[in-house]
């Protein structure tokens, strides 16, 4: 078991783990610059565990969707090996991964800002190992997944109810107990996702267009095109929140959080083969580029559009000539990020959608929003 | 030799610290010449390839020049007049055989000829409007080899082009590479002897990063190839 959890381990951490020894840095330094800032703020413990929780689970049902998965998994399976072994090993390697790369991160800023008992670290522990256990169970139920949702249903309640008191223990405990037992009689071969291979033709085009090769993409990748929807449904609610703030000129905020789309963002970075393709002919800043720009302005476009459309204020020449700024001015900067910086040696596709580079542009967008306010 | 299409002296390739897949390596093709590169698993064939695809930007050279001019693999006017077919190719996933071939030609700004002839040669009539993303490696790789050889580039590189490929489909690539003279120049590498002694008018050895020996066209026999593999290697 140790053999094949170090070589799931070394493959995400590196031969020296020295992804791990990055990222405890990293946290060290965001520990102490936010505690000597001595800056506090009050957080009800379920809410902490909610939070970890929640982005422990949907980072490891990101790491267990990864389709590299299955190309470093083939050799392994091919062996006679131990079944139980392999799936303790497999979950333990990318639950560590999840924990120490990103969930790490969030408990660190929540450990310097606001106060906790040692109890709450305990439970703290007990929230994320269940969610690493719990991930792992329901996505071993493959197309049955949706059993799954009563159970995470239950938790979620459960930390809404009990999360404030130490009674909130016992029934995650149970569920970590239910979900290792589960995952103990789960076919290993259940986490090697083969690639989708259809043998049908699609409708017949002489021509290319980048922005159908861009669609089909989304289509194929759900979860990218479920992001830039809960993106256009942040856009509906935020005039709400943002409408309270009535003295200030608030509408180039909005847009500038809205520009916080990772996913088409990153089309070059997640498709290394596709980037070298696109590197290798020639006149491509042209060719793909352009249509790539115009592709995030259209998504930046809808959700600034639906961002006005809520707006309960009225809405002036100057707030659109604004948003179509803030679109194309934000689509471009994704795109000079993603042609002179794309996002290498990623392992997992969690790592590419929590890459720190995706909050630079929103970082600039805010910027020139202040801009324009003073 | 013909006068020289490209010259590359003293390149020196490498991916980290130490660790150099190409040293002083020199070559020169003459135009409209087949030429082989072949040599064991980490000689640098690939490398040099990609080097000369761009993809590559850690090396350094005394020069690379096309027909005399000194150029850069990066720069547009050498990529207008090279093409590349790499051993392994999982791009552009969500085109068709068909948009990724008119995604190329107005690359290259040329205009799509006949390719009838091509993709009955290859077998490949039943799979240009599959996404490539759904084709098996082998029909990927033609896809590549069709493109290639539609675009008729000054210089064609071909990595490992038979790797995947049916019995059928590499009896017409030979014919393809052995005929390509009519058009430019072609550079292909290849673990696979047969394959360079049926096509090649040269042959480069490679070995460790450098040309060890060059077999031209009336000297190359399987034989003295394979001799010359082991030879240097010590097997």
């Amino acid at each position: 078991m140790k053999m094949t959890f170090k070589a799931f381990a070394k493959n995400l951490f590196g031969a020296k783990y020295e992804r791990l020894q990055r990222s405890i840095f990293f946290c060290l330094i965001v520990f102490w610059g936010l505690h000597i800032t001595d800056w506090k703020i009050q957080i009800a413990p379920f809410i902490r565990y909610l939070m970890l929780s929640t982005l422990t689970a949907g980072v490891m049902w990101q790491t267990l969707c990864t389709e590299e998965n299955a190309a470093r998994m083939q050799n392994m399976l091919m062996l006679p090996f131990d079944n139980r072994n392999f799936v303790y090993s497999y979950v333990a390697a990318l639950g560590a991964y999840t924990i120490f790369t990103k969930t790490i991160i969030l408990f660190v800023v929540l450990l310097a800002v606001s106060d906790w008992k040692p109890i709450e670290i305990g439970g703290s522990a007990v929230c994320t190992i269940n969610a690493i256990l719990m991930a792992a169970a329901i996505y071993s139920f493959k197309k049955y997944w949706y059993v799954g949702i009563p159970w995470a249903v239950t938790i979620v309640a459960g930390i809404l109810l009990f999360g404030n008191t130490v009674w909130i223990l016992p029934p995650l405990i149970v569920s970590s107990i239910f979900a290792a037992i589960h995952l103990q009689r789960t076919d290993g071969y259940i986490f090697c996702s083969q690639k989708e291979r259809k043998n049908y033709r699609v409708k017949q085009h002489r021509h290319f267009a980048v922005w159908r090769y861009l669609f089909r993409y989304l289509g194929c990748h759900k979860n990218y095109l479920m992001n830039t929807a809960v993106m256009w449904c942040v856009a509906l609610i935020l005039p709400y929140f943002l409408g309270k703030m009535e003295n200030l000129f608030v509408v180039p905020i909005g847009f500038a959080i809205l520009s916080i789309n990772t996913p088409v963002c990153i089309l070059l970075s997640c498709d290394p083969d596709f980037e070298q393709a696109v590197r290798f002919l020639p006149g491509q800043k042209k060719a793909f580029c352009i249509p790539y720009c115009l592709f995030i302005f259209v998504c930046n476009m809808i959700a600034n559009a639906i961002f006005l459309c809520g707006w309960r204020n009225s809405i002036t020449a100057l707030m659109i000539v604004t948003a179509i700024f803030f679109a194309l001015q934000s689509a471009i900067l994704s795109v000079l990020l993603e042609w002179f910086f794309p996002i290498r040696d990623w392992k997992t596709e969690s790592d590419l959608w929590h890459h720190p580079r995706k909050y630079i542009v929103p970082a600039i967008m805010l910027l020139i929003a202040a801009a324009i306010q003073i | 030799m013909g006068t020289a299409v490209l010259t590359v002296n003293n390149l020196n390739a490498w991916y980290g610290k130490g660790k150099m897949a190409l040293a002083d390596f020199s070559l020169e093709l003459a135009e409209r010449e087949t030429a082989g590169l072949i040599g064991l698993n980490g000689a640098g064939k690939t490398t040099f390839m990609k080097t000369l695809s761009g993809l590559l930007p850690t090396f350094r050279s005394e020069g690379i020049l096309l027909s005399g001019k000194p150029v850069s693999p990066r720069k547009q006017a050498f990529k207008r007049c090279r093409y590349t077919v790499f051993a392994e190719d999982n791009s552009f996933p969500y085109f068709t055989f068909r948009e990724y071939l008119s995604y190329v030609f107005s690359a290259y700004k040329k205009d799509i000829p006949d390719i009838s002839e091509l993709v009955q040669g290859f077998h490949f009539g039943d799979y240009t409007d599959i996404l490539l993303k759904d084709l098996s490696t082998g029909n990927r790789k033609k896809a590549f080899l069709i493109t290639a050889f539609a675009l008729k580039p000054r210089l064609l590189f071909l990595d490992e082009p038979v790797n995947g490929l049916d019995f059928q489909s590499t009896e017409y690539l030979y014919q393809k590479i052995a005929g390509y003279k009519e058009h430019g120049t072609v550079l292909f590498s290849s673990h696979i002897l047969e394959s360079i002694t049926l096509t090649c008018d040269r042959v480069f050895v490679l070995e460790n990063g450098k040309i060890r020996q060059t077999f031209e066209h009336g000297q190359m026999n399987a034989a003295d190839i394979r001799e010359a593999l082991c030879y240097e290697n010590d097997i």
